[in-house]
C-alpha cells in the first residue's frame, strides 16, 4: 500500500485565522476518500496545499512529491476540478480537446470524444454557451480523459440538479475510478457520495476529527433509536450525541460492542451502523457540545 | 521555432512508440507547449488579430475612393519628377503604416493589461493550473504573443496593405481615375528599402519597449482588481513624490527617455527621412544607402538597450513568481 497523500501537521494561517491548524492524514493508492466538514472548516485550504495553489506549514508529500517545490512534475500526475464554473467562457469544445491534446502527455482524445458522445455537448460550442450541466459534464470528459494517478474535486456538482450530479458520479466510479487511482473529494451533499467512499476524513475548525476507512466506522460506531427509559441506561455507556426521533432518542456510540449495548438497552433494540451523513452531524453536533 | 518542433517530434516518436501502450505518455516539447499556448491567446483575445485585420482591411477599402485633388497646381510640375514620385510612394508605404501600428499598441496595451488577470477574475486559472503547464511557459507564452508574434504579424500584413493599396492605385491611374504621375511612383527597390527600414525600427522598438510590456504583464498578474489604475500609479506617485520631496523630475526623464531615447540615439529618424527623401537617384535605388545613417551596430552596441531587456527578463520572472502563489481569491 503506497501513499499518495502525507500530511504532518499541516497548517495555514491568515493571520490570526487558523484555517489549517495541525492536520495530519495518509491516503493510500486506489482509495475514494471524502473529505467532509462544514463551510469554513479548512477543506478548501488543505486541497489548495495538496494540489500546490498556496504555501503551507508542515509536511505535506503527493506522490511522493512536494507540491510546493515539484508542482510542474507533479500536476503531470494529479488533476483537479476545482469548481464546476471554471472552465473559460471564450473556449468552444473543439480548442479544448485540440489544446490538451497538445499540451497534456496523458490526455487521451478519443476517450474524451467517446464521453462527449454520450452528451448532448456540441464540438462547435462554445463554454458560454452550454449549461452549468453541461459545463460539468464536459470538464468531467477532460479531466477523465487524463490518465492521472490522483484526481481531486472540490465541490464539483455544486448548483447541479439531482440528475447531473447522479450522473457525474457514476461515471466517475464506473469508468474511470480502479485500483492505481485516488479520489478525493469535498462536498456538501454527503448523502449522495456515501455509498461511493472508501474512506472518509471529517474535518472542522482546522483540525482532523475523524480519519478512517468505511469499513472500519461499522465496527467504531454504533447508532441505537431506543425509547427514553432505555436511554437513561444507555447513557451510562457515554453516548459521543443523541438526538430526538419521533419521540424515540437516536444514541451515537463510539467503541462499544453490540453485546455491551444490548445487554444496557435490553431486547428489542436495533443496533446499526450510523451514515456517514448521520456520523458527521453526530460528530460536529458532539465536538460543539 | 517549426522546424526545431519537427526534428523534436521526428526524434521523439519511436521512443513513444516503444513505450507501454496504457501509460504511453507522449512527451511535449517545450516549443510545441509553446505554440499551443499561442495559439490560446488568440482564442481568448480575439482582438489581437481582429483589429490588425479590421484596419487592413479599411485602409485598403480606402484606396478606391480617395482622391488626390488636394495636391496644388505647382506641386502637379514637381510630381512630373520620377525623383518625386518615389518620394511620395515611399511616403505613402510609410503613412500606411501609421493607423497599423497605433492600433496594434492600443491592443497590445489592453492585451497585456489583462491577460493575468482575467484568468483569475473568470476563475478559468483554475483551470489552466491543472494542467501541467508551468507558470513560466504561460508567462513566456504571452510575452511572446505581445513581442514578437503580433508585431511581426502586423509588419507582415502592414507590408500586404501596402502592396494591395498601391496595385489599386496603379489600376486607377491606369483608367485615368487618379492621375497619371500615379503609374510611376512603384520602385521595387525603394519598397525593399523602406520596409527593411521599418523592420529594423521594429526589432528595436521590441527590444526597447520589452520592459513595458513586462511591467504591465507585472501588474497583470499582481493586481485584485483595477489594473489600469495600478499601471498608471506607481509612475504617476514617483513623479509627484519625487517632484514634492525633492523638486526634481528624474523619474519622468527616465520614463521619457525609455520612451523616445532610442530613436534619438539611433537617429532613426533621420535614417527614415533619408530613406524618403533621397539625395539623388542612386540613393534611391542602391539597397546598401539603407544602412548609411542607420547601422545594426548602433542597435547591438547600445547598452541602455540590452539593460531594459534585463530589466524586462527580471520582471517577467517577477510575474511567473506571483501568478505561481495567485488563484482565483
Amino acid at each position: 500500500m503506497t501513499a499518495m497523500i502525507e500530511a504532518r501537521g499541516l497548517k495555514k494561517y491568515y493571520g490570526s485565522t487558523h484555517a489549517v491548524d495541525g492536520v495530519s492524514f495518509t491516503i493510500a493508492a486506489g482509495r475514494i476518500v471524502g473529505l467532509i466538514g462544514p463551510n469554513g472548516a479548512g477543506k478548501t485550504t488543505v486541497l489548495k496545499a495538496i494540489l500546490g495553489l498556496t504555501r503551507f506549514d508542515g509536511e505535506l508529500k503527493v506522490l511522493g512529491l512536494s507540491p510546493d517545490t515539484d508542482r510542474d512534475e507533479l500536476m503531470k500526475e494529479v488533476c483537479f476540478i476545482a469548481d464546476v464554473a471554471v472552465l473559460p467562457k471564450w473556449l468552444r469544445v473543439s480548442q479544448a480537446l485540440g489544446f490538451l491534446e497538445r499540451v497534456h502527455p496523458r490526455f487521451d482524445l478519443s476517450r474524451a470524444r467517446e464521453f462527449l458522445s454520450r452528451t448532448d455537448i456540441r464540438l462547435q460550442s462554445r463554454v458560454r454557451e452550454l449549461s452549468k450541466g453541461m459545463v460539468t459534464q464536459l470538464h468531467l470528459a477532460l479531466i477523465l480523459a487524463i490518465d492521472a494517478r490522483l484526481l481531486v474535486l472540490d465541490e464539483p456538482t455544486l448548483g447541479l440538479d439531482l440528475l447531473f450530479r447522479r450522473k457525474f458520479y457514476d461515471t466517475l466510479v464506473n469508468d474511470y475510478f480502479d485500483k492505481d487511482r485516488t479520489i478525493l473529494v469535498t462536498t456538501h451533499q454527503v448523502e449522495e457520495i456515501e455509498h461511493l467512499l472508501t474512506d472518509v476524513i471529517f474535518i472542522n475548525r482546522g483540525a482532523v476529527l475523524l480519519d478512517s476507512s468505511v469499513e472500519d466506522l461499522a465496527a467504531r460506531y454504533t447508532q441505537l433509536i431506543v425509547t427514553a427509559e432505555q436511554a437513561a441506561a444507555l447513557r451510562a455507556l457515554k453516548p459521543f450525541y443523541e438526538h430526538p426521533v419521533f419521540g424515540r432518542i437516536a444514541l451515537f456510540f463510539e467503541g462499544r460492542s453490540a453485546a455491551e449495548l444490548t445487554a444496557a438497552a435490553g431486547t428489542g433494540v436495533e443496533l446499526r451502523t450510523p451514515s456517514v451523513a448521520d456520523l458527521f452531524v453526530a460528530k460536529m453536533q458532539g465536538a460543539a457540545a | 521555432m517549426t522546424t526545431a518542433d519537427t526534428n523534436l517530434s521526428a526524434r521523439e516518436d519511436p521512443a513513444a512508440q516503444t513505450a507501454s501502450a496504457s501509460l504511453a505518455a507522449r512527451q511535449t516539447t517545450p516549443a510545441q507547449l509553446l505554440v499551443a499556448l499561442v495559439r490560446r491567446e488568440f482564442w481568448e483575445h480575439r482582438a489581437l488579430w481582429m483589429a490588425p485585420l479590421l484596419i487592413a482591411a479599411l485602409l485598403v477599402i480606402c484606396a478606391f475612393p480617395a482622391h488626390l485633388d488636394f495636391v496644388p497646381e505647382e506641386a502637379r510640375d514637381a510630381l512630373a519628377d520620377r525623383m518625386n514620385q518615389r518620394a511620395m510612394f515611399q511616403l505613402l508605404q510609410w503613412g500606411l503604416t501609421v493607423p497599423q501600428y497605433l492600433v496594434m499598441l492600443i491592443v497590445l496595451n489592453f492585451y497585456l493589461l489583462d491577460c493575468l488577470y482575467a484568468e483569475r477574475k473568470d476563475r478559468s486559472i483554475l483551470f489552466w493550473k491543472s494542467l501541467p503547464i508551468s507558470d513560466g511557459a504561460t508567462v513566456v507564452s504571452k510575452l511572446l504573443v505581445a513581442l514578437v508574434v503580433v508585431p511581426v504579424g502586423v509588419y507582415l500584413l502592414a507590408a500586404l496593405t501596402d502592396l494591395l493599396f498601391t496595385a489599386i492605385w496603379l489600376g486607377r491611374a491606369a483608367m485615368g481615375s487618379l492621375p497619371s504621375w500615379v503609374s510611376g511612383m512603384w520602385g521595387t527597390m525603394a519598397w525593399i528599402k523602406v520596409e527593411i527600414l521599418m523592420l529594423m525600427g521594429l526589432l528595436t522598438s521590441i527590444l526597447w519597449y520589452a520592459p513595458f510590456a513586462a511591467y504591465l504583464l507585472l501588474v497583470s498578474a499582481w493586481a485584485r482588481r483595477n489594473v489600469f489604475l495600478w499601471a498608471l500609479l506607481p509612475p504617476v506617485f514617483a513623479i509627484l513624490i519625487e517632484r514634492l520631496a525633492f523638486g526634481t523630475h528624474h523619474v519622468l526623464a527616465l520614463i521619457h527617455y525609455r520612451s523616445w531615447g532610442i530613436w534619438e540615439a539611433l537617429h532613426l529618424q533621420d535614417a527614415m527621412t533619408h530613406a524618403v527623401i533621397g539625395s539623388g537617384d542612386d540613393r534611391i535605388v542602391s539597397l546598401s544607402g539603407v544602412f548609411d545613417t542607420l547601422d545594426l551596430r548602433d542597435i547591438i552596441t547600445n547598452t541602455d538597450l540590452w539593460l531594459g531587456v534585463l530589466v524586462a527578463v527580471g520582471l517577467t520572472f517577477a510575474a511567473a513568481r506571483i501568478r505561481r502563489y495567485r488563484d482565483d481569491t
